[in-house]
């Protein structure tokens, strides 16, 4: 049974010729005397038979294939591989030599940094900034202008009651051997010209704007401070006590106090 | 023992009379001339070494996978590998074992790639549902039957087996040439040839009923 158990472990290498011709010898003389292993052999030959179902596809597919053209496609395939693969070779070292793989995660960072950069810098470029509107991006309407241009000349009107108020109430409120040098000072004179130049720039705004009550105090306070700053020089001392009684009198103060609440009411409106 | 001399009439119908690609029939020399000329890049050389051992890589491809587009797709990748690697190829080798050593590293690569670890045969028929209890030729759905079970039992063998049984069954290879390509000892070869046989018996018998 042990030589049996051999002999099957030739049995393969025996129906493939792949025997030594002693080994077949041997292998023949154990066959001739052992019907199991002739069993054995016949079995093995069955399934080496059966191998054969494929023979008749591989020729089909074998006489599928044009084997004249094929060496010329081949060809062509492998020189357009081989190129891809040389580019892609260089590619590779260049890159290589750029980007080492340890350097990786730093131009990682870098790049989403630039890019993140990038976006907030679109970002805040493309908000608009105050005072950075393009005319042809902004669009009021003609009645928002123009409550817009009144509100500014009421501002400004505003500003030079104030203004005005503050100036004649330090004349009226000063000494009366004082008062004479009053409008020579360089403060009430420098106030005094600026105030009459502001005159002239809201007077245009008054006109427009109709505010014909504020335009009589503001005439009123203009024709004062010209009088005061060009006349006051040739003045007595009584002359000048007399204007300060007479801005008293009028209530001139008390005027601008009245058009100045009336006009801040009109803001709040 | 007309048995065995019909055995032995069997054996040498299987080592001899119907060899396809069995010796390396061109002279050495002459391709190893050719592989000089490839090697400096001469085109028609290449193309030479192609159509004289396509049909060859082809046959064992299509043995192992039982599917042409496979086949194909091996066929043009181990002439890619040989270009590619035609210099490592050194002269008093076999260039036809060379190759197809190629070649069967690329089936192995490509069956575990593509096929994964399932290793049974994609049919719409269940192995276990399928006629065999006829007689072979006379039923052409028995014959397409046999094909499908003995193409789930090859592909049910471990890949070594596989790969030997395909190169001594199709290719026709001697266990000495396969030695060479798979680099194992012949001894090896021989017995896991063997054991290719048994297994394939093991998995066929079951369903082959009296047909064989």
């Amino acid at each position: 049974m042990t030589e049996c158990k051999k002999i099957q472990r030739d049995l393969v290498a025996f129906l493939y010729g792949e025997l030594q011709e002693d080994e077949k010898e041997l292998f023949k003389a154990h066959l001739d005397q052992c019907p199991h292993c002739r069993g054995e052999l016949e079995e093995f030959k069955k399934i080496t038979q059966a191998a054969d179902v494929f023979k008749e596809d591989i020729d089909d597919a074998m006489a599928s294939v044009d084997w004249e053209a094929l060496p010329s496609k081949v060809s062509e395939n492998i020189l357009r591989k081989d190129a891809r693969s040389r580019q892609e070779s260089w590619l590779g070292k260049v890159s290589g030599f750029l980007f080492p793989p340890r350097l990786r995660p730093v131009y990682a960072g870098l790049l989403i940094g630039a890019v993140l950069g990038a976006v907030v810098t679109l970002m805040v470029f493309r908000t608009p900034q105050p005072g950075e509107i393009n005319g042809r991006e902004y669009f009021a309407s003609q009645d928002f202008l123009e409550n817009v241009e009144l509100e500014m000349a009421r501002r400004d009107t505003l500003d030079y009651l104030e203004r005005s108020q503050y100036l004649l109430l330090d004349f009226v409120q000063s000494p009366s051997e004082r008062s004479v040098d009053f409008w020579q000072s360089e403060y009430a004179a420098e106030q005094a010209r600026d105030l009459l130049a502001k005159k002239k720039y809201i007077n245009p705004q008054l006109d427009k704007f109709q505010l014909a009550k504020a335009k009589a105090i503001c005439d009123q306070i203009e024709f004062l401070f010209f009088e005061l700053t060009q006349v006051s020089v040739h003045l007595s001392v009584e002359e000048v006590n007399k204007l300060q009684r007479m801005i008293e009198d009028r209530q001139i103060l008390l005027k601008i106090n009245l058009l100045k609440k009336e006009l801040e009411r009109h803001n709040e409106m | 023992m007309a048995g065995l001399e019909e055995t032995i009439g069997f054996t040498e119908k299987l080592t001899g009379s119907k060899k396809r690609e069995g010796k390396d029939i061109y002279p050495h020399e002459d391709i190893y001339a050719l592989i000089e000329k490839i090697k400096e890049g001469d085109r028609e050389a290449f193309m030479t070494i192609t159509s004289l051992y396509q049909k060859r890589v082809f046959l064992l491809a299509y043995s192992f996978f039982h599917n042409r587009e496979d086949a194909m797709d091996i066929v043009q990748e181990t002439f890619l590998r040989l270009y590619q690697k035609i210099n490592m190829f050194k002269r008093g080798e076999s260039f036809k074992n060379w190759l197809l050593q190629i070649s069967k590293n690329l089936c192995i690569d490509y069956y575990r790639k593509n096929y994964g670890k399932s290793r049974e045969l994609k049919s719409e028929t269940p192995v276990d549902e399928l006629n065999l209890s006829g007689q072979e030729g006379q039923n052409p759905e028995v014959s397409s039957d046999l094909r499908t079970i003995f193409s789930a039992g090859i592909k049910k063998l471990a890949e070594k087996q596989r790969m030997i049984f395909v190169m001594k069954h199709y290719n026709q290879l001697k266990y000495k040439e396969i030695a060479e390509v798979l680099g194992i000892s012949l001894g090896t070869v021989k017995s896991l040839h063997y054991k290719a046989v048994q297994n394939l018996r093991g998995l066929i018998t079951p369903y082959m009923g009296g047909q064989l």
